[in-house]
């Protein structure tokens, strides 16, 4: 009960923050102190906000980007965990592919999105590309390291036991190293939006990332604030979701 | 925390006995599918495979790097990237171990700070581009601090959770001594935190690179993502694949030096 409380008055004390920035900027616009075109007030973003919610203009732009997000990512995630547990349980296949991995992973990833625009043609199918690209080295790698750091004694342990190769990956391998995989799916769940952002302002044609490109260019600052907002609501809300999920599939984490 | 490293560093560590036979023994095969990969890519080129016009043959795009060595737009480009990125990694990176030490030790200003940040932090990096183009322009204030926004987060959060997991024996112990806080934040905080700092430094490193040139190709007048952009609409594929080899060879030079030095001046990372 006191922990809740303790908890409940630490989130509460971690607002005041925010609420005198807000204050402050609110108040400095009202005064005049501050250009309203360049920054405009937080109540007048909180409006546009509101208006894009209420007409309903924000639920296809962001359904794009979260479709793209959520496909690209979710291939990264599988693909990086299959691979990096092969590479790390097999030395044939980890010769084999080691190469072409530090041969692709130095890429600036961005760098690759005009190139794959021009070759590929701009759509959904470049864009997913460039998203797996960019989230798939992360989880690689260090699922590689994961399970490649596991104590060989549970490796032994389950010989011993003969336990078979496909039951001892999915229940020894993989469980195991799971904090490890975590930590690299955190960095590609950054890594991927950036992309998906990225992509959708280059491509010019849909997505919350076009939008805010686009309102700038045509100098609507309200609304490109208020999308920027969305934003920071997807991203967040991402991150919490992964928290959570950290923290349920790894209970035991951070309390060592 | 993440360290997130090459695949490289730990499969060599146990392997000391003939080790550039093995290192090449094990990765025979892997650098064969690298060149079947390659002839492949050449050949598909060459004899139509590839149904797009934009896919130009392995040779041309070599021939097109050896081509910009000589004097050309490329080079100047990729400089100007590479400046604008170290200013704005170094920045950003010593900001974040500075402020991460400083939320670290002080509850007052990690109440007054870290709620700000956080809320700053998932924001994806293209996103604030187009606000911070009104304020600062399209020229380097803005891809500097755009790196330097990019490369605070990973080192500010690993050096604050670093902190935060010093063993409280060593802050009672220098106190038990009476030794003075600039001397503890020198002698035992830093040292402590360093394997923190590296890991994030080390997330920082991979970053700047991506996040130098998106900002060129969203506002860019100069720099490799500008270059690109360019070259995109000029319809120059060779010159694209070209200068993502060239970026390709840096992000592989930048990774390998800071392994060394991260041997050289942390060499009990990773030990323990």
């Amino acid at each position: 009960m006191s922990w809740r409380l303790k908890a409940l008055s630490a989130n509460l004390l971690g607002l005041i923050s925010p609420a005198s920035v807000l204050c402050i900027w609110e108040t400095a616009g009202a005064l005049g102190w501050i250009n309203p075109v360049l920054l405009p007030r937080p109540s007048l973003i909180l409006r546009s906000l509101v208006d894009l919610v209420g007409d309903g203009a924000v639920f296809s732009p962001l359904l794009h980007t979260i479709a793209l997000f959520a496909v690209g990512y979710g291939l990264a995630c599988v693909i990086g965990i299959c691979i990096g547990v092969a590479m790390a349980t097999n030395q044939v296949l980890y010769g084999l592919l080691e190469p072409l991995t530090e041969c692709i992973r130095p890429i600036p990833k961005s760098a690759l999105v005009p190139v794959l625009f021009l070759f590929l043609g701009i759509g959904r199918a470049t864009m997913i590309t460039v998203v797996v690209l960019a989230a798939v080295f992360p989880v690689l790698i260090s699922t590689f390291q994961g399970v490649r750091g596991l104590d060989p004694v549970l490796l032994e342990t389950a010989r011993t036991f003969q336990v078979r190769r496909q039951r001892t990956i999915f229940s020894i391998i993989l469980p195991a190293s799971l904090p490890m995989i975590l930590a690299g799916m955190r960095v590609a769940l950054g890594l991927g939006l950036v992309l998906v952002i990225l992509a959708e302002m280059l491509a010019g044609e849909d997505g919350v990332g076009f939008r805010i490109l686009d309102l700038q260019r045509s100098f609507q600052i309200r609304d490109m604030f208020a999308w920027i907002f969305v934003l920071v609501l997807l991203g967040g809300g991402l991150m919490m979701l992964f928290d959570v999920a950290e923290r349920r599939l790894v209970p035991w984490r951070g309390r060592t | 925390m993440s360290t997130i490293g090459t695949i490289g560093e730990i499969s060599r560590t146990g392997a000391r006995t003939n080790r550039a036979a093995q290192l090449i023994g094990v990765r025979l095969y892997g650098l064969l599918l690298i060149l079947v990969l390659l002839s492949l890519w050449e050949l598909s080129a060459r004899l139509g495979w590839v149904v797009s016009a934009y896919w130009p043959p392995v040779t041309a795009i070599l021939r097109a790097a050896v081509g910009e060595l000589a004097g050309g737009d490329m080079l100047d480009a990729l400089a100007s990237t590479l400046r604008r990125a170290a200013i704005g990694y170094i920045v950003g990176s010593v900001v974040g171990v500075v402020l991460g030490i400083l939320l670290g030790k002080s509850r007052v200003l990690r109440l007054a700070l870290l709620p700000l940040i956080e809320i700053i932090r998932p924001i994806p990096t293209p996103a604030v581009i187009p606000p911070l183009i009104l304020f600062l322009g399209v020229d380097d204030a803005l891809k500097i601090f755009i790196v330097s926004l990019a490369s605070f987060f990973p080192v500010f959060t690993n050096t604050i959770s670093g902190v935060a997991a010093i063993d409280d024996t060593l802050i009672q112990t220098a106190r038990t001594f009476r030794i003075g806080w600039l001397r503890t934040l020198v002698s035992v905080v830093l040292p402590a935190t360093l394997p923190a700092v590296t890991a994030g430094l080390r997330t920082a490193t991979s970053l700047t690179l991506v996040v130098a040139v998106l900002a060129e190709m969203i506002a860019g007048s100069s720099g490799m993502g500008y270059y690109l952009v360019q070259m995109q609409y000029a319809l120059r594929p060779d010159l694209m694949y070209a200068a993502v080899l060239y970026l390709a060879i840096v992000g592989y030079c930048l990774n390998r030096a800071f392994i060394v030095l991260e041997a050289r001046f942390v060499p009990w990372i990773g030990k323990t």
